[in-house]
Order: structure tokens, then C-alpha cells, then sequence
């Protein structure tokens, strides 16, 4: 074991539910190579995670607070939670593709507009793999995969044409970074800095699927294949928009509002 | 004491704040809208927070997320906002998080008619939330002033069983206008029975043990307990498993929590059923028209008894073991209460009154009583109430 | 007093239904009284009825449906024709006769003023008829809730033009005394 996975995994579930080759764990780790850059401890984080692949790679992982929503609202829980806790703690929300960009885009998205102090980290795996690797709103135009036999054909949010980030972006994000698993460091980087955001960010993080993606959009289960094929991917990554501090926090907002009516009550 | 004319709309807010509900998120829908609207007014000045949130789905889970660090917290809607809860009721349900939940019903099925009462929800209260495996708490206020002790008993209930609270109202409950008292000291608040229950913060690392305990705190993040709490079904740790042994433990917590505790839930009033040879069931304000049917047949000379109910589950069925004819009113068409009492009261007779939009006068349940006296087959113009008309 | 009172008050929307049942509701809670009222709002809006039913006890109030109105003031024909076969030989109907025709052969006892002429002229709008009408409403009622219990809430429910209800509830009270001085309930 690592010496992240002692110092903020659970034992039990350190290793996760992820498949071979599979980049979730990579990906996981990256989060923790983050908050282990930004000097936070089990006591500074609560984490959230979603359903799929996403949630039960990451859930009660996490040797802090930790819970699990239902999929796709885990956002607005997030709202409340925010509410209860001291502005110092640090909400991670670990979630899929499907869960932030499909059913749990309404969420996502009043979740950005009022500016709650979370960091949503997607761990996109260019579909829906926990149900056995049917299309989701970011798998690349023409795959065939279980739902899509012939090849997708309907338009997708993966960021060739239309990208479900700039949707973010207006919404009222005040951080956003894409990265592939395979950039190294820099996905660690940015959610470091999303970390630092005291509003909302969300850092999409792009590994392939092997076991279903692989089979069934590409025809081979090799690894190197499948991300021979990752590499060419089109994507732009990198840190997308920053815009951290332009508009106050949600729950710091919400209580200097409180603050003001009551002030003005005393006034009168 | 304080003594005002207002709403069972406003007596909900006044019951929650008391109770300490520092949080309400809703989606405006008549007739539950002025909860919202009362509760934007007073939080702010108890520093809570009032939300608008984006839907009804979102209401109750933000309502989750602010229980679960801490806060109590409360959403309210009416019947197409309330089979939006579904999704964040079992969360709440399977993690066991305290919250609470006002429905005050109108006319369905769907958007049916907004402004006028219905019964449509007793078993949808009941089966919120899908997979079964589990037992729920359902207080049914009748009047101004039960709305706000009934709110105050549902935040208590909720933190002492770690479960969501319902409060089935209905439009003339939530809406209506009524004397209500409500406490202004320690001695008010002594005087009228309430009973508060402040909350708990689970120690953790482990989650709930599999008994059938009440008063064991939910699961509170932000404390660094190493809390985990989750919709999967939970190892002792509170980790996802797909263990069927585990899952047996966490089912049986779910509904025995619930069943061995349920002297502190159960409640009802009874109107002279001793000797009644027929007894009317209903809850809500058309429970209020039983109480007076029961007076006026006394007067009349007819062996006429009430039961109204004021918690609805786990359902009472003690309450319908006597030799009697029952005649269930609603307002429903369907007949769902109905079906229920039937269940518990097997061999005994039992009829169905049902309308909706309008609650039933004094005059029309003693004519159906009358004609259930003489065995004759109740029958409305338009209506032939086959299922239920049997004597 | 075991017996209960029922207060029906009908019309359409915007004339004042709802405000009128809490002004009578409320007073008879100043007065230490009980009192329920139903609103009902939504179908009966837009189908030409808005409808409040107060009842007013001093025991605790069982069914809060009004099935006899022991006064009923019907603000619109539509409201007479749906409710007024629920009336009684002791139920007073309260109507504006230019209004509201009630059969010749009704079995009820007709209060009948023109109560919107009668604010326009005396206060200069048609508005002020409904607390024209909460005056002699009061004034029927007798002396269970005193006329400082209605004059209290009229100015706590009231917002704009406070002098004016206030005048329009005591010029009602006036009216009632100057035509039915002798009624009797």
C-alpha cells in the first residue's frame, strides 16, 4: 500500500472495486495526491460520492466523513451539507459522468449558480460501465456499445462540437479543469487549486473504460490498446475557467444575508 | 399563552421553528405554498435558512444534506411534489437521517385540482419509497392546532428513531384558519406536552448496531467520527455491501426499530365506541364531520361510534378488533384508508363513504349509516360502489 | 352558548370573501371564542365562487363544514344559486338585491341593502361594501363579540384606507339599527 492509501484509506477499502487496468484507481489517487499537496487532513474533508463506477470505487474510502447519495442528487445534498458545516471544512464530491452531466444535471447546475463550496470531481469513463457499457452524454460520437449496437448517432456533450463544461461555465462555476489520467501531474494541480476555490469547481477527469468501452466501442480488451487509442483522443484539457473569487460562497453569502435582515430588524 | 387566528399553514412553521428546524428547502405548490413563503419570512430571523430549491427532488435532498451535518431540517409540498420525494425519501429512510416531510393533500390523481382537499396519499405515504424492507412513521393533523403540536411530535419522533417524519395534511388543514394557541414560556410549553428532542451526533467510525434500538444519534458528519452513511446496504461499518445475511440485519433494523418502539408513535382518538353497533373511521378534517356525526346520531337515538386517527403508520390495527360494523369516510373515490381497515378488522362488516374536493356534511354520513343499520346497500347517485358496498 | 354559529360567506374573487371570513373569524377569537373557516380557492375561483365557512363556538369546533348558515352574505348570484338551498327558515341571507335575487318564496329572512351604491356614495368607492356588511353582520350577531373586537381586527387586517373600513363597519351597524332595529333572532 502507499503511503497515501494508509494515511487516508480505510483498509478494507483501499482497493477498490475498479477493473483491471481499469484508470479509476489512477484517477482516485489523484484526488489524494492533491489534498495531500494542499496539507489537508482526514478532519479538514467530507466526501461525497454518486452511483456507478465513480461511487463504489470511492465510497467510505475515504477514512473521514463520508457518505453517498442517491444518483445524481448528491449536488444538491451537497447544498445542505454545506449549510450545516463550518466554512472550513472542504466537501469533495466524487461522482460519474452519467451522475453530474445526465441525471444529475439540474443539480449540477443550480449547484454552480448559487456558488456552493464544493470541489465535483468527474471521473468520466466515456459512458454508463457499472451497468455493463451502454452510451452516455460524453462517449464518442459512433461508438457502438450495448445501447448503441450500430454506432451512437445522437449529439453528444463529449467537447467535439458541444461541450457540457461550457453549460457549466455559464451556470456560474467558478473553477473548471478537464484532464485525461494520463496528464500526470496536471489533473493533481488543478484539483489542488479547486481545493483552494472557496466556491465551486468541478475538475472532469477522462480515463477509457477497458472491460466494456474497450470490448465493445474499440474490439480489443488489451490495455495498451485501449489507451493507444486514449491518446489520439481529441479533447482539450487543462484549466478551462477560473474565475475563483468573483462571487462570494453560497453558505458565507447566505449568512451575511441573515445577518443584514437581522441588523435591519434592529434598526427598526 | 399566545392566542391568534391563523393557518394551519402558519402553525407548521411556528411548530418546526420551535422544534428547531433551522432549515427548510420547498418548491412552491398550493396549497403547501405558504409554508415556504412563511418559513422565507422566519428564518432568517432564527438564523436558519430558507431555500428555494431547483425541484422537489432537490427539496428534500438538500433537506438530507443539511440533516446529515447537523441541522434539522424540513421540506413541504403537496402531490405532485411528493412523488418527487421518493428518490430522497429512501435515502433518508435507509440511512437513517432524521427529517421532516409535510404533504398537504389535494384532489389527484396528478395535478388533479389545486385548491380543494383530497385523501390520495395514505398508502403513497406508506410505500414512498421503493424496495420495501422497511417501516415509516405518518402523523395525520386534523386542525390548526394539531398542525402545530403534530410538527413539534414529528421532529421529536424523527430524531429518536433516525427516520424521516411524514405529516399527511390535507388543503383545509394546511389552508384553513383556526384558534391557535401557541407557548410563550416554559410553563406554555409544559402545559401543552411538548417534548423536544435536541440532536445526537453518532461517535462513529462504525454505523448503527443491528438492533432494534431507538435514541442511537444518526450519523452526523463534520465531527472527523468517521461517519459513513450511504442508500447502499451497510456493513456494521456502514460500507456498501451485496451481502444478503447484512442485509437481513439492516431490514430488520428498519422495521423493528419502528414496530417495538411504536407505543410512542401510536395514537387516535375514540368517540363512545363501547356499545356502537357501527363505528365511522376517518382522519384528517373529515374526521372533524365524524366527531360531529357521532354527536348528532347519539342525539338521534343510533348506537354510532368514531374512530379518528392521528398516527396512520405503522397502522393501528388494535383499534378495529371490536365486534362492530365499520364505515370508512375519505376523500377519496377509490377507497384507500378503507382497504386497511378492512385488513385489520376481518370479520367485521366494512363500508366506504368516499368524495373529494368537498368534505362530507353531518347529514349524509348518518343517512349512510342509516341505510348500513337496515342493511340496505349504500348507493349514490352515479355510483355504484361495488367493492365496498357489501354488508 | 352550546350552540354553534355558521357564517357563510360567498362571491367572486377580489370581492372580499376570504378577508370578511377572517375579519369575523378573527374578531370571534378576540372575543375568546372558538372558530374555524375553511377556505376554498382553486376550481371554485375560476368557476365564478370563492366560498369561507366560519363557525363559532364556545366549545372547540368538531366538523367545520357549514350545513346551515346561521347568516349567510351572498356576494354574487352565482354564490345564492350554489348555496342557498343549504339555507333554513332561521338562516338570514345578507344581499345586495341589485345583485343578488333571491326568490320571493324563500323560506329565509332577507337583509337586503344596496350595499355598493351605499359605500360608493357614502366613501366613494364600491369596495368599502363588504365592510359595510361586516357592520351589519356584527350588529345581527348581537352581543357575543362586541363592536371594539371588530373594530380592532378590521384595523389590524386592513392595510390601506384603515378610517374608511372603519367608518364603512359603524355606517353598517347604523344602517342595521336604522332598518331592523326590532329584529329579533
Amino acid at each position: 500500500m502507499s503511503e497515501l492509501t494508509t494515511k487516508y484509506l480505510r483498509a478494507e477499502k483501499a482497493r477498490g472495486t475498479s477493473c483491471r487496468g481499469c484508470g479509476l484507481r489512477p484517477a482516485h489517487h489523484k484526488v489524494l495526491e492533491a489534498i495531500d499537496r494542499s496539507g489537508l487532513t482526514l478532519a479538514d474533508i467530507v466526501w461525497g460520492t454518486g452511483i456507478g463506477c465513480s461511487g463504489r470505487q470511492t465510497y467510505a474510502t475515504w477514512k473521514g466523513d463520508t457518505f453517498a447519495g442517491t444518483h445524481g442528487r448528491v449536488y444538491a445534498m451537497a447544498t445542505g451539507l454545506r449549510l450545516a458545516l463550518p466554512p472550513e471544512k472542504k466537501i469533495i464530491l466524487t461522482v460519474g459522468d452519467g451522475d453530474a452531466y445526465t441525471i444529475g444535471l439540474q443539480h449540477l447546475l443550480n449547484c454552480a449558480r448559487r456558488n456552493v463550496g464544493v470541489t465535483v470531481v468527474v471521473l468520466d469513463n466515456l459512458g454508463y460501465q457499472s451497468t455493463g457499457g451502454q452510451y452516455s452524454i460524453t462517449t464518442p460520437e459512433g461508438s457502438v456499445t450495448d445501447s448503441s449496437p450500430r454506432g451512437t448517432w445522437e449529439q453528444n456533450w463529449a467537447g467535439q462540437g458541444l461541450d457540457v463544461l461550457n453549460i457549466v461555465k455559464e451556470a456560474g462555476a467558478t473553477f473548471i479543469a478537464r484532464h485525461t489520467v494520463l496528464e500526470g501531474d496536471a489533473p493533481v494541480s488543478s484539483i489542488a487549486q479547486a481545493l483552494q476555490n472557496p466556491g465551486f469547481s468541478l475538475v472532469q477527469i477522462v480515463y477509457p473504460c477497458v472491460s466494456h468501452f474497450g470490448v465493445q466501442t474499440l474490439g480489443t480488451r488489451s490495455v495498451p490498446e485501449v489507451y493507444k487509442w486514449f491518446e489520439s483522443y481529441p479533447l482539450s484539457t487543462g484549466i478551462l475557467w477560473n474565475s475563483i473569487g468573483s462571487r462570494p460562497e453560497f453558505s458565507e453569502a447566505f449568512r451575511q444575508q441573515n445577518n443584514n435582515i437581522k441588523n435591519r430588524k434592529q434598526d427598526v | 399563552m399566545k392566542r391568534i387566528f391563523e393557518t394551519g399553514n402558519a402553525a407548521i412553521c411556528e411548530g418546526a421553528i420551535l422544534a428547531g428546524c433551522r432549515l427548510f428547502a420547498g418548491y412552491p405548490i398550493t396549497p403547501a405554498t405558504e409554508i415556504a413563503e412563511n418559513m422565507s419570512r422566519r428564518l432568517p430571523e432564527e438564523d436558519g435558512f430558507y431555500l428555494q430549491a431547483e425541484d422537489e427532488i432537490a427539496a428534500l435532498h438538500i433537506c438530507n444534506g443539511a440533516s446529515l451535518g447537523g441541522l434539522k431540517a424540513m421540506t413541504a409540498t403537496s402531490g405532485p411534489g411528493y412523488i418527487l420525494f421518493a428518490d430522497a425519501f429512501g435515502w433518508a429512510l435507509s440511512s437513517e437521517i432524521p427529517v421532516v416531510i409535510v404533504n398537504s393533500q389535494r384532489v389527484g390523481p396528478v395535478s388533479g385540482i389545486t385548491g380543494a382537499p383530497g385523501q390520495g396519499e395514505f398508502y403513497l405515504s406508506r410505500y414512498l419509497a421503493h424496495g420495501g424492507n422497511y417501516e415509516t412513521i405518518v402523523l395525520a393533523p386534523a386542525s390548526v392546532q394539531e398542525a402545530f403540536l403534530l410538527t413539534v411530535r414529528a421532529f421529536y419522533l424523527a430524531e429518536r428513531f433516525r427516520t424521516p417524519v411524514t405529516i399527511l395534511a390535507d388543503q383545509m388543514v394546511t389552508d384553513g384558519w383556526e384558534t391557535l394557541l401557541l407557548p410563550e414560556t416554559a410553563e406554555d410549553i409544559e402545559e401543552m406536552d411538548l417534548i423536544f428532542y435536541d440532536r445526537q451526533v453518532h461517535p462513529g467510525p462504525d454505523f448503527y448496531p443491528p438492533t432494534d434500538d431507538i435514541d442511537i444519534p444518526p450519523v452526523v458528519l463534520g465531527h472527523n467520527t468517521g461517519g459513513a452513511c450511504s442508500d447502499w446496504t451497510p456493513t456494521l461499518k456502514g460500507h456498501d455491501t451485496e451481502d444478503i445475511e447484512l442485509h437481513h440485519q439492516h431490514a430488520w433494523r428498519l422495521i423493528h426499530k419502528i414496530l417495538n418502539h411504536r407505543e410512542l408513535i401510536d395514537d387516535a382518538e375514540e368517540w363512545e365506541v363501547d356499545d356502537a353497533e357501527i363505528i365511522l373511521v376517518a382522519y384528517g378534517t373529515p374526521s372533524r364531520v365524524v366527531k360531529s356525526a357521532v354527536s348528532e346520531g347519539r342525539l338521534q337515538g343510533l348506537r354510532i361510534g368514531g374512530i379518528r386517527l392521528i398516527s396512520l403508520w405503522p397502522f393501528q390495527d388494535k383499534l378495529f378488533q371490536r365486534k362492530a360494523s365499520y364505515l370508512v369516510v375519505e376523500l377519496n373515490w377509490d377507497g384507500q384508508l378503507v382497504r386497511e381497515v378492512e385488513r385489520a378488522a376481518r370479520a367485521n362488516s366494512v363500508h366506504f363513504w368516499g368524495r373529494c374536493g368537498e368534505l362530507p356534511t353531518v347529514k349524509e354520513l348518518l343517512l349512510t349509516t342509516q341505510q348500513i343499520l337496515e342493511g340496505k346497500t349504500i348507493s349514490r347517485e352515479a355510483w355504484k360502489t361495488v367493492r365496498w358496498s357489501h354488508v | 352558548m352550546s350552540e354553534r354559529i355558521e357564517f357563510l360567506c360567498s362571491g367572486f374573487g377580489g370581492q372580499g370573501v376570504i378577508r370578511t371570513g377572517q375579519i369575523a373569524g378573527q374578531a370571534a377569537v378576540e372575543a375568546g371564542l372558538h372558530t374555524s373557516m375553511l377556505i376554498s380557492h382553486g376550481t371554485e375561483t375560476r368557476g365564478g365562487y370563492v366560498r369561507s365557512q366560519v363557525i363559532i363556538s364556545d366549545d372547540p369546533i368538531a366538523s367545520p363544514v357549514v350545513e346551515h348558515p346561521n347568516y349567510f352574505l351572498a356576494l354574487s348570484q352565482a354564490a345564492w344559486d350554489r348555496f342557498g338551498g343549504l339555507c333554513q327558515p332561521f338562516s338570514c341571507v345578507l344581499h345586495n338585491p341589485e345583485k343578488v335575487a333571491i326568490p320571493e318564496n324563500a323560506d329565509v329572512q332577507k337583509f337586503a341593502i344596496q350595499a355598493e351604491q351605499e359605500a360608493a356614495r357614502r366613501f366613494g368607492d364600491p369596495l368599502f361594501a363588504n365592510t359595510l356588511w361586516v357592520g351589519i353582520f356584527s350588529a345581527l350577531l348581537g352581543p357575543l363579540i362586541t363592536e371594539a373586537h371588530f373594530e380592532k381586527v378590521i384595523r389590524m387586517r386592513t392595510t390601506r384606507n384603515i378610517e374608511e373600513n372603519v367608518a364603512a363597519f359603524y355606517h353598517g351597524r347604523a344602517l342595521f339599527e336604522s332598518r331592523w332595529r326590532s329584529y329579533k333572532p
